[in-house]
């Protein structure tokens, strides 16, 4: 299949006007156009996005919740209906169910040492599986290591897939959480984890969700997946660095103590006592991310507005095309083949350093990731020290798959020599 | 630039590096890991009275560490161990500043100069002078 004859097949998603709302496509690197090809890190920010964090700057830039006046309540208002937003996106019951946080890593954080260390002890187990992000990792590890709880792994086959049939039998009476990653930003398998919660949920188990990587490729619905928790980032979908949220049930966060102690947690407060302030603001101490959550919610209208399944469809044309293009060159390996996958393709080359590959696709204007992904343990269960990524976002053309594929000739030419 | 980077002494010590592989009767030696861009090496050093007999490497490596690895271990050998900091130091300073000339102690180790334009890639050529300095129990001043 030629980029051109594909491109054809590409309907539904105007993609040239998907392009001209990101003002940083324009940029050159190294003289060439730039083709942005590391998405699952970061992705870039449509106009909308910009302009709503400049907005809230330049117009009504105020703090949230505390203030009478007009740009405090202009400000709150905008906050709250990004919450709002968010809860809707997720299809969560209640706003009150979603807290702001910095991301998944500080979601996950909040879960562990507000909902799970308060009843952890000895002897007690996490499950999480082999291709967690660190983010769904280290903080269990952490609070292993405090309590002497043990963190167990559901494994996975060399596609990639989780070993479902053994959930069942991991779970015991002493599990206090199941930990599970969506979509894999380094193997890019989307999980089964409607399945997962299933599973769990009939042994009373909660689960948490790394959404991370799902919330800009899928629809997702939390009250179908029927988890416990899912954590968001917002610089994954579009929106700000340094946004994220959790959604949690309300139950949860009802008997859930406060993690961090300050201003906006708080409802009353005498030098002897505090009583704490009603969910989620419980969770939400000290001034929030207000520009981030604004913009996060502009991010949240771009998907909606060009469709996350017409997004998806055309990401998974990249992904096939990407695949299929690979698969040519001599000496590759795509690592993680499952059926199911998020628009990634993380390969190692024979030869090839995952590390010269980047650089050298960098000086065409390819930019792409290397390294582990920070999911160390996933690398090593496929017994490679890196790989090189691309992923794919909605602005990415089969043109630039085929700038990539050039490219990578390029490196491989070269560090054959 | 890339073809600096990417020149043919580069990729030959890559594709077919120079004393690659463990020692058995090594002296001194240390691991050398960047745990971000995968590399893993071992740096091997056979010294009799503060002098290097033998060096080797061995492990999993880009381009640059590789190149730099198979040219250090050949510039080791004959050297006095004292020499190594002040070498690397002067390597360093070759990073910083390609338009210096060619540091004549530093033999074939210049061709690595060309990194100097990668910030990104720094850390890899470093990597095998840091590892032999741990093995040698030097402080390198490096983190
Ligand atoms: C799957 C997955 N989980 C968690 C994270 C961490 O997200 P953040 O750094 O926004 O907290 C990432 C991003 O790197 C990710 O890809």
């Amino acid at each position: 299949m030629t980029a051109e004859r594909a491109d054809k097949d590409v309907r539904g998603l105007d993609v040239e006007a998907i392009r001209r709302e990101f003002p940083i496509l324009q940029r050159r690197v190294h003289d060439k156009p730039l083709v942005y090809l590391d998405n699952a890190a970061t992705c870039q920010r449509p106009r909308q996005v910009i302009e709503a964090i400049d907005g809230y700057y330049r117009d009504y830039n105020a703090n949230v919740h505390r203030g009478v006046h007009q740009l405090s309540v202009e400000a709150s208002e905008a906050f709250e209906a990004a919450r709002a937003g968010l809860a809707r996106f997720l299809n969560a019951p209640s706003d009150r169910e979603i807290v702001f946080t910095r991301g998944v890593t500080e979601s996950v954080n909040l879960v562990a040492n507000s909902f799970v260390r308060p009843t952890l002890s000895a002897g007690d187990e996490i499950l999480i599986t082999h291709m967690e992000h660190h983010a769904n990792l280290v903080p269990w590890q952490m609070l292993c290591e405090h309590t002497g709880a043990t963190l167990k792994v559901i494994p996975m086959d060399g596609n990639g897939e989780l070993l479902l049939d053994q959930v069942s039998e991991l779970i015991n009476e002493r599990t206090k959480l199941v930990g599970v990653v969506h979509v894999s930003n380094a193997l890019g398998t989307v999980n089964p984890v409607a399945d997962i919660c299933q599973i769990a949920k009939d042994r009373g188990v909660p689960v948490l969700v790394d959404g991370a990587q799902a919330t800009p490729h899928l629809n997702v619905d939390v009250q179908a997946l029927n988890c416990d928790f899912y954590c968001v980032s917002g610089h994954k979908m579009y929106g700000p660095t340094g946004i994220g949220a959790l959604w949690a049930r309300a139950a949860h966060l009802e008997a859930m103590p406060p993690w961090q102690g300050g201003g906006e947690m708080i409802e009353h407060v005498t030098l002897d006592k505090t009583t704490f302030n009603e969910i989620p603001h419980k969770f939400e101490a000290g001034t929030p991310h207000i520009a981030g959550a604004i913009g996060l919610k502009a991010a949240i209208d771009f998907l909606d507005d060009w469709g996350i399944e017409a997004i998806a469809e055309h990401e998974q044309r990249l992904l096939a095309y990407t695949t299929e293009r690979l698969s040519a060159f001599e000496g590759l390996r795509i690592i993680g083949q499952a059926r199911a996958k998020g628009p990634v393709v993380s390969f190692v080359m024979e030869g090839a350093h995952a590390n010269d590959i980047g650089t050298i696709v960098d000086h065409f204007g390819v930019a792409l990731r290397t390294g582990h992904h920070c999911a160390m343990p996933a690398m090593q269960f496929f017994d490679v020290p890196a790989t090189a990524r691309v992923s794919f976002a909605a602005y990415n053309t089969l043109e630039e798959v085929e700038a990539f594929v050039a490219a990578l000739e390029r490196a491989q030419g070269m560090l054959k020599q | 630039m890339l073809d600096r980077l990417y020149q043919k002494v580069i990729l030959e010590h890559n594709k077919a590096p120079n004393n690659f592989g463990s020692m058995a009767d090594a002296t001194h030696s240390a691991r050398g890991t960047d745990a971000l861009c995968g590399d893993d090496i071992q740096m091997w050093l056979r010294v009799t009275e503060r002098t290097i007999e033998k060096a080797q490497f061995s492990g999993e490596a880009c381009a640059v560490t590789k190149a730099c690895a198979s040219m250090l271990t050949e510039w080791l050998e004959g050297r006095g161990v004292d020499e190594i900091l002040p070498a690397f130091e002067a390597f360093q300073a070759l990073m910083d500043d390609a338009d210096r000339p060619p540091v004549e102690a530093l033999g074939q180790l210049n061709h690595l100069r060309s990194v100097g334009a990668f910030p990104a890639r720094r850390a890899n050529a470093y990597l095998p002078w840091k590892t032999v300095l741990e093995a040698m129990q030097i402080p390198s001043g490096l983190t």
